[in-house]
């Protein structure tokens, strides 16, 4: 560490009276978790659960500072690629899981159908390319992705205020035409789901291995210079 | 050596790195840069990006959620 910086940060530290401990205020909100956690169980036991996992990726989230749009941002920016890195892990974590999952529960190979509807297999097209286009631009102009903003509300960054309104509004627009999408394009689009044309293991075991080879490219990129050099 | 201060407050990912890095532009080597933030994703960002452009940086944290990055230019 340079001396400039090092005398500058003493300055500075100096200046400002010792921040007060957030302790008692965690220890409040932990309480109020568990307090709220104990009245959902005793509506059901679906509710309870959401919540402690909405706690948990919600902690993740903050601590780790994880963020979609920076993860996708980043790469073309900056040239750092360790949330694409992460969001690839995070992909190959979840493709083993889900798959473990519902092959467990379906029984056998022969439900493909069933494991088709729970994981939510929907049809592929243009208006996938669409979608991704609008959410893309939507998300770098509000700082965030929907758990991004989300999280940044939460501690207490006023922007993030505006973008839920808006965040909201697009919702409403967006189920308002939703029809008209699925009259004209999603209707008539395919849905696309590998393990009908191979075997699911073989389906898992390519994923995984095509997740592997991207994780390797996103690392190799990282390692050469950014756009942004100086 | 000159120093510069450049107010990002209020700004979201990624103006503070884009600020920063046309501030950065227009130094000599030796300057000093404080840019102030109130974003806790650029301590993250605007940090490891100077670091890969081999300058030498820190921060403090100076009030609950506001930071201060100390960027010394030095190519």
């Amino acid at each position: 560490m340079s001396k400039a910086i090092e005398e500058l940060k003493l300055k500075r530290q100096g200046q400002f009276k010792k921040r007060s401990s957030q302790v008692p205020c965690g220890m409040i909100c932990i309480v109020l978790a568990v307090a709220i956690y104990a009245l959902s169980l005793q509506i059901s036991t679906n509710h309870s659960t959401f919540w402690i996992i909405g706690i948990l990726i919600g902690v993740t989230l903050q601590r780790s500072k994880f963020c979609f749009s920076a993860s996708f941002r980043d790469p073309v920016l900056v040239g750092s690629t360790s949330l694409l890195k992460a969001i690839i892990l995070a992909l190959i974590i979840s493709t083993i899981g889900f798959v473990a999952i519902e092959y467990s529960n379906s029984g056998g190979s022969e439900s493909l159908d069933w494991i088709k509807t729970m994981g939510q297999v929907h049809p592929v097209g243009i208006h996938t390319a669409i979608g991704a286009i609008l959410f893309g631009a939507g998300m770098v102009i509000a700082g965030g992705c929907a758990s991004g903003f989300l999280m940044r509300m939460g501690e207490g960054f006023l922007l993030q205020i505006v973008v839920f309104f808006a965040f909201m509004m697009g919702a409403v627009i967006g189920t308002w035409h939703f029809e008209f999408w699925d009259k004209v394009l999603i209707s008539n689009s395919p849905t696309i789901f590998i393990p009908d044309y191979v075997a699911l293991p073989f389906a898992t075991i390519g994923q995984v291995i095509i997740l592997l080879f991207l994780y390797f490219l996103a690392d190799w990129y990282d390692k050469k210079n950014s756009i942004m050099s100086m | 050596m000159a120093e510069f201060r450049l107010d990002c407050l209020y700004e979201a990912c990624p103006i503070p790195l884009l600020k920063a890095h046309k501030k950065l532009q227009q130094m000599k080597i030796g300057d000093l840069l404080i840019l102030e933030t109130d974003h806790n994703c650029s301590i993250v960002n605007v940090v490891d990006w100077v670091k890969k452009q081999g300058h030498h940086v820190d921060y403090i944290e100076i009030t609950e959620g506001q930071w201060e990055i100390f960027i010394e230019k030095q190519k």
